[in-house]
């Protein structure tokens, strides 16, 4: 008996330690190419050095890019946001005419191939005579991040019971100091979720970028055009970063919830 | 519908309310005048429309026909948050993200009063509703099913409301817990006097408290009294079973000067005519559990019937005997200390007479 149990932790473990390693390798490869002193990718790795590192550090186009790709995130976290949360509040909470349907056609974009959406969205701007830049690939962002962000915060809202509001609205506050001190308050964490993942969907999207970003680049976008040509070890460099400041956000908005849902309970 | 006097003004008075949702009437033409001060309950089962009726006194559902006045002036469409009433949910719906002291400094908070007075206040409160003042700042997630009841209350108190309305606030309530509250609910009424319009399916609950009930069903107010009239006078068959378990007998009034004859139960009775029509040919007799009684060699009561004992209970400090005569079942209870000797065969004959039951028209 002792002995099976044992038996039936070190597969766990090993199992675990598979998937883990499957998992993280790929980018454990890219952070050590970016370090290779060679200009092309081959192992075993003979030397080492961080002037790629530097390199990109220092690099104009790559300033740019990333600010571009900041920028993006940014705006459609905030819009992103703002939308789902009334969306969510309609749909988890409100009985209407047409909300499952609502709801269905909402939550349908996330299941669209993501090539197909943007070069449907490509198709669509040029019919409609749009110019494509990075503010065209923020509109394709919200296509198919506002319905991920809903359905986050619409989490948050099913467990939020609405006689909380009649009562805040029966003890003499109004609409605005209902939202201020009671809904707000309380779907917090919701909507903390929902800009976390819209952020970082965003600053990893490559395919919608790629249809609908016109001439402006995005740091997933730049990493595959430098792949196809003119590749140096400022690709995983970059990408290499680019997961790391994707992994620090997470952090960050993890402890930003964590100190949320412990004020909660305090 | 029988009404007693109102010594005092009503404070709120309801002229033909009714409200549908779509098809569906969910209440019916209500009529009511609420005395200043009083404590009036509303009792009735699930979806007899009591929880309707209280939202559109509280401002939150708006009445599809009718009006609803507060001392003389429509406030059919004044918002909740405009009228000088309160409402204690049946969740109590205290804000999870707020310390008892922010929960019950909230409707000061929203009015703008400074932080000092609001916590002055805050603790006054608890005093009332007997609070200790350590659970200013604790988290009102963890307070007990009993410390919420309270929290819920001071919050009400702190609105300052004219009229305090109760949604089955102690449904939830473990029975030991439930009682102690009931009486502090009713010494609270007392102490602040202010009108409590409370709503319960538990009839024992509103007995308790109230100085008045009104009996819903079907969305219709079928009677409005006293406890006293309440229980002793149910206006229907309805009422007096909501009251309680009873021993209901169909029957027909006889040829001139005879007997009344039972209809499911075979027999001549001694029947008082029902108080609501003296005149009705056909009527239920109600007779409570605690009055009828067995009848033993040489005892005599107006009316009698044989059965067979099939069953008994232990209700604590009485016994309830379950008789069955012919296909009915008759309830019986007695105190503990006049358990009946139980006799080999079980057959037994009980007894009441005309004046120890109560008759409804049919």
């Amino acid at each position: 008996m002792e002995q099976e149990k044992a038996r039936t932790r070190l597969f766990i473990w090993l199992w675990t330690a598979f998937v883990v390693v499957l998992l993280y390798l790929p980018i454990a490869c890219g952070a050590l190419a970016s370090l290779s002193k060679g200009r092309y990718f081959a192992f075993p790795i003979r030397a080492f050095t961080s002037e790629w590192w530097e390199k990109t550090l220092d690099s104009i186009e790559i300033g740019m890019i990333v600010q571009t790709s900041l920028l993006v995130a940014a705006l459609v976290t905030v819009i992103s946001v703002v939308v789902a949360f009334f969306g969510a509040l309609a749909f988890a909470r409100y009985d209407w005419k047409g909300r499952r349907l609502f709801q269905k056609i909402v939550i349908l974009p996330i299941f669209f191939p993501q090539p197909v959406l943007g070069l449907a969205l490509l198709l669509w701007f040029s019919a409609v005579g749009i110019q494509t830049s990075w503010l065209t690939a923020v509109f394709a962002h919200l296509v198919w991040i506002v319905p991920v962000v809903t359905l986050v915060i619409a989490i948050q809202v099913y467990s939020f019971d609405p006689s909380l509001e009649e009562a805040a609205f029966d003890l003499g506050a109004t609409r605005w100091q209902v939202m201020r001190e009671v809904t707000l308050p309380i779907l917090w964490p919701g909507i903390w979720s929902g800009a976390l993942f819209a952020f970082l969907l965003s600053w990893g999207n490559f395919p919608l970028s790629l249809y609908t970003a016109g001439a402006d680049s995005t740091v997933p976008k730049w990493l595959y055009s430098k792949m196809v040509a003119g590749y140096t070890p400022m690709v995983p460099a970059l990408g290499t970063m680019s997961t790391l400041g994707a992994a620090s956000a997470l952090l960050l908005g993890g402890l930003v919830l964590w100190l949320l849902r412990r004020r909660a309970a305090a | 519908m029988t009404q007693e006097a109102a010594p005092k003004l009503p404070i709120l008075q309801l002229v033909g309310v009714r409200k549908t949702f779509n098809d569906f009437v969910a209440v019916e033409k209500i009529d009511l005048d609420v005395i200043e001060g009083e404590f009036l309950t509303i009792v009735g089962p699930s979806g007899s429309g009591k929880t309707t009726l209280l939202r559109m006194l509280a401002g939150m559902d708006q009445p599809s026909e009718g009006n609803i006045t507060l001392h003389g002036e429509r406030i059919n469409e004044v918002p909740p948050n405009k009228r000088p009433t309160c409402l204690v949910f049946q969740s109590l719906a205290l804000f999870p993200h707020k310390s008892v002291g922010d929960n019950i400094e909230f409707p000061l908070k929203v009015r703008g009063v400074d932080a000092k007075t609001r916590k002055a206040r805050a603790l006054e409160l608890m005093r009332v509703v007997r609070l200790p003042e350590s659970y200013h700042s604790k988290n009102v997630m963890k307070c007990s099913g009993g410390e919420r009841q309270r929290v819920a209350l001071a919050r009400a108190l702190a609105y300052d409301p004219e009229v305090l309305f109760f949604d089955e606030p102690l449904s939830a309530i473990d029975y030991k817990l439930k009682k102690v509250l009931e009486k502090e609910l009713k010494d609270l009424h007392k102490e602040t006097g202010k009108t409590f319009i409370y709503i319960t399916h538990s009839l024992e609950e509103a007995m308790v408290m109230s100085d008045r009930i009104g009996v819903m069903r079907a969305g219709r107010l079928v009677q409005v009294g006293t406890p006293e009239q309440i229980y002793n006078h149910p206006v229907d068959r309805f009422v007096s079973e909501f009251v309680g378990e009873v021993n209901v007998i169909e029957v027909k009034k006889g040829e001139e000067g005879a007997p009344w004859r039972g209809i499911d139960v075979p027999g001549a009775f001694h029947v008082r005519p029902p108080e609501e029509d003296a005149e009705a040919d056909h009527a239920f007799v109600v007779i409570r559990p605690e009055y009828l009684r067995f009848l033993g060699a040489g005892d005599t009561a107006q009316n009698s019937l044989k059965g067979m004992v099939y069953n008994e209970y232990s209700l604590g400090s009485r016994i309830q005997y379950q008789v069955r005569v012919g296909e009915k079942v008759m309830l019986v209870e007695l105190s503990r200390s006049k358990a009946l000797p139980i006799a080999a065969d079980r057959s037994v004959t009980v007894g009441w007479d005309a004046a120890d039951a109560i008759t409804v028209r049919a």
